[in-house]
């Protein structure tokens, strides 16, 4: 039956357009559903310098007018590009629908709800929603018509899906609860991690000089410097740490709380064992990773916290606070460390229940390694994900809302 | 008798009258369906169904928007045409695809016409009230300039546009130059109103003669 199939992937950044995580997620989703000879088209915004049409390993690449006029805002910016999108796609899907093929939408966040439900309903053909995550966990409620109208766009776009897949169980739960989608709509199927591509790493010592001096454990911190990473948890937790172990604190990347945070270190006598790095490229990160004695995550909220699988690749023991996804990839004391939210107590306590005992530091780092290439491994994410998708094409030829082709 | 399917899309349509619109459509329609033309207007609603009932020999479908929540003009129409194509393709596949034209009413109803012309191939006719220059002249704010660039989209995808008076097609040529080939002036004054707009249906809708 999926031979039959054409699956369109309509997602508002694909690499070399990367600007939050959906552009990974997509590319390596798509390919690994390459692998499995389903026929994946990706529609995407154009890049300078990408190609408008591109085939990467079998699976082809759209990519559009974004829409580059001034826009009073980005979200007039999204509905603008949304339209151009849309009469792109309808191209594409007629193309397909004439060769006799079952067309299924799958669609990425709030940014493609407008086209997808336009391309449903004009071509009569099934939509597949990833909910990454929604305004009202981004914003810790919706405090504004700005926020409110996103929040009201995700509901949209989640009650016009056949069915809805959330990568935790956690993000499965809000997205029921803030859109009134029964659980049984919707899919739990994680992110996932291209392993081998952590596992390969090297550095030399002089590196891990450069950011800690050769007597002090390295603690590492990657993410953005917001809110919802609760990284002025880690700040205060600093001097508790160096009770027990003498640590250097490495915080990489950036965000609008930086001046805060550096602020606060001062001010409770941790700077000197801080170092704000600001953005580093990929590889530096990878082997930020690869030299890291203690990996923490002390985010508030976490859909999913991709990093964790990132770190656990990478053979870093991992200690992140026990919120949202962060609670379902890590075991506690047995892939991972976990701490309570928001307690910099708890967190120090957890680096150095790292930093203190390397044998237990090795059995962590083995598990984790071992978990994440069993369940986080793009293949089989992809094989769950072709199961979704035969259950929605199975059920929706067997339906009344089709429409019939001639033939029949 | 040869049956001509029309759909109309308007933002205005009474009650809701928030402009000439309105009452312009209103009596277009129904003196079209007085040709014996077979009338679907689509309009917005604040809280439309989107079924489509008969009213006095012509079908109407008020159409809510989706997204109740907006932060300005243009993210609230692009959400509510959303909604007019699922309405409009509803009724197409439930009339065996058989629309023979798309009349649509002012830039407002232009990313819905744009969608459904290139998804059902769809003659599409598109008549022009006024002009974004007009409403907000010399504004170029991002806003007007979003405004400006689908009515734009409307001019270029439009298959023939119609304005009341030789001035707005000046007007037009002015802001918008390069397609004064598919402008036609039909004055809703002159007592021939009716006859033009029926002899530019046929024309586009392929038929030869009125169906009267």
């Amino acid at each position: 039956m999926m031979n039959n199939v054409t699956v369109f992937m309509l997602s508002w950044e694909f690499p070399p357009r990367i600007i939050g995580g959906i552009a990974a997620h997509v590319h390596d989703l798509a390919l690994a559903l390459g692998q499995l000879n389903l026929d994946v088209k990706v529609i995407t915004c154009d890049f300078p310098g990408a190609e408008d049409y591109e085939e990467i390993d079998g699976v082809s690449v759209h990519r559009i007018d974004s829409y580059k006029y001034p826009t009073s805002n980005f979200a007039s910016w999204v509905y603008m590009m949304n339209l151009n999108m849309q009469e792109s796609a309808i191209r594409l899907i007629r193309d397909e629908i004439k060769q006799g093929k079952t067309c299924l939408l799958h669609s990425h966040d709030w940014l493609v709800a407008k086209v997808a439900i336009g391309l449903k309903h004009l071509f009569r053909i099934p939509l597949l929603a990833t909910i990454h995550s929604t305004e009202h966990g981004r914003r810790k409620g919706i405090h504004s018509e700005y926020q409110r109208m996103i929040h009201q766009t995700e509901s949209w776009l989640a009650n016009e899906a056949w069915r809805v897949i959330c990568c935790s169980t956690y993000m499965a739960e809000q997205v029921s609860q803030l859109f009134h989608i029964p659980l049984t709509r919707i899919d739990t199927i994680p992110n996932g991690v291209n392993s081998t591509q952590y596992a390969i790493v090297t550095a030399s010592p002089s590196f891990k000089r450069q950011y800690a001096d050769p007597h002090e454990k390295l603690v590492l911190y990657v993410g953005r410097l917001v809110y919802e990473k609760g990284v002025s948890v880690l700040v205060d937790a600093v001097n508790l740490v160096q009770r027990q172990t003498n640590a250097k604190f490495v915080v990489v990347g950036d965000g609008y709380m930086r001046d805060r945070l550096v602020d606060q270190a001062r001010r409770v006598n941790a700077m000197s064992k801080m170092f704000f790095t600001g953005f580093l490229d990929e590889e530096s990160v990878k082997k930020l990773y690869h030299v890291a004695d203690v990996f923490v995550i002390p985010s508030l909220y976490e859909p999913f916290g991709i990093v964790a699988l990132e770190g656990m690749a990478s053979g870093a023991p991992v200690v992140a606070s026990g919120v949202g996804g962060l609670a379902e990839i890590i075991t506690h004391d047995k892939t991972g460390v976990l701490v309570y939210p928001d307690n910099p107590e708890s967190l120090a306590w957890g680096i150095n229940r790292v930093l203190t005992d390397p044998g237990y530091a090795q059995w962590l780092r083995e598990n984790a390694l071992d978990h994440v290439k069993t369940f986080y491994d793009w293949n089989t994410i992809a094989q769950t994900t072709s199961t979704v998708y035969h259950q929605i094409v199975s059920e929706y030829l067997d339906g009344s809302w089709r429409l019939k082709q001639q033939s029949e | 008798m040869i049956s001509v399917r029309v759909i109309i899309l308007t933002w205005e349509f009474p009650p809701r009258i928030v402009g000439d619109l309105a009452g312009y459509v209103q009596n277009l329609a129904y003196s079209l369906a007085s040709q014996k033309y077979d009338i679907y207007v689509f309009t917005y609603q604040e809280n439309g169904d989107g079924q489509l009932y008969d009213l006095d020999g012509i079908q109407v479908c008020r159409i809510a928007n989706p997204v109740r929540t907006h932060i300005n003009i243009v993210t609230w129409d692009i959400t509510l045409m959303t909604a007019f194509e699922k309405a409009v393709a509803d009724v197409y596949y439930s009339v065996q695809q058989d629309i023979q034209l798309m009349d649509v009413h002012e830039w407002t109803c232009v990313p819905a016409a744009v969608q459904l012309k290139k998804a059902f191939d769809l003659p599409f006719l598109f008549t022009i009230h006024s002009l974004e220059e007009h409403r907000s002249h010399f504004a170029n704010a991002p806003l007007n300039i979003a405004i400006n660039n689908i009515e734009a989209l409307g001019i270029r995808e439009a298959d023939t546009i119609i304005v009341k008076s030789e001035w707005m097609k000046q007007e037009l040529d002015t802001y918008h130059p390069g397609f004064q080939d598919k402008v036609k002036v039909i004055a809703p004054e002159k007592s021939t109103w009716m006859e033009e707009i029926i002899a530019l249906y046929n024309l586009l809708s392929d038929v030869k003669e009125s169906p009267a």
